[in-house]
């Protein structure tokens, strides 16, 4: 076994186990918290396959979009201490079963599918780093501009949603 | 087949199962995001081990991962401000109240 297939199972199950938690504590900052640490858990399994670059944006980005997270769980929930064990679930045996079987055609797909010739060596993290920002000003620019209008496109339809509407009077 | 792979692509699958009995099990429109986040997140594992054991030289695979980021960050911010009007209005982001919604 070498250190990265060590590593790669390590981080990935501590990923799926966090990701588990999510749903199984009461306490809404609690499950943020474990979403954050999944997602972190992942960012180590990207820097484990030598994707570096991808490996510190996802711990950045998560670390702080689960912060924000947090703060709307404890706003929005009725319990966020977990405290009263409230059950906010429902179809229970539904979800389960949709769960097992998505995982289980996954993984179906994961083992019988012949994924042709492995690379056994990557760019290392300068190189890598180079060619993506090659791919984004050249080939994928009009992916990545799409994607960057989207999200400006989005935060406005976002605060147009969430702004409070003010009742204007004749004389205003 | 490298274990490597299969490790990353099982990862992939069980993220994406555990995603899947979150967004379907949850009532509060929070929790469904998160179940939402842990299917996105199972993409992404399997586009970087796709990337790393298939296609090192390829930059489009890392491509592929910022846009799946982009639509996790998308999906938080529109997700929010849906939550904040819905709260707003009736006072509770439970889902199991929001039966008016269905079409």
């Amino acid at each position: 076994m070498t250190a990265q297939m060590f590593f790669i199972g390590f981080f990935g199950l501590a990923g799926v186990w966090f990701g588990i938690v999510v749903f199984r504590t009461f306490s809404m900052v609690r499950s943020a918290l474990a979403l954050l640490f999944s997602q972190t858990a992942l960012g180590a399994m990207f820097l484990s396959m030598q994707a570096e670059f991808l490996g510190v944006l996802q711990i950045m980005m998560m670390a702080t979009e689960m912060s924000i997270m947090a703060i709307f769980m404890v706003m929005f929930m009725m319990d966020p201490g977990g405290l009263g064990e409230m059950d906010m679930t429902h179809q229970k045996r539904l979800s389960l079963g949709a769960g097992i079987v998505s995982f289980m055609a996954a993984v179906a797909v994961a083992v019988f599918v012949d994924w042709g010739p492995l690379a056994s060596v990557s760019p290392d993290a300068a190189q890598q780093t180079i060619d993506l920002g090659l791919e984004l000003l050249g080939r994928s620019m009009l992916i990545f501009e799409t994607a960057g209008i989207t999200i400006l496109t989005a935060m406005i339809a976002a605060t147009a949603v969430a702004i409070q509407p003010v009742k204007r009077t004749r004389e205003q | 087949m490298s274990i490597e792979l299969l490790l990353a692509l099982i990862t992939g699958a069980a993220l994406f199962g555990v995603g899947i009995y979150g967004a379907l099990s949850q009532t509060n429109l929070v929790m469904i995001m998160m179940g939402i986040e842990l299917i996105l997140a199972g993409a992404m594992v399997n586009l970087v081990a796709f990337w790393r054991y298939l296609h090192p030289d390829n930059p489009a695979g890392q491509m592929f991962v910022l846009i799946i980021m982009t639509v996790m960050a998308i999906e938080m911010a529109v997700g929010f401000g849906v939550a904040i009007a819905r709260f707003r209005a009736k006072g509770s982001v439970e889902m199991e109240e929001a039966a008016e919604l269905k079409g």
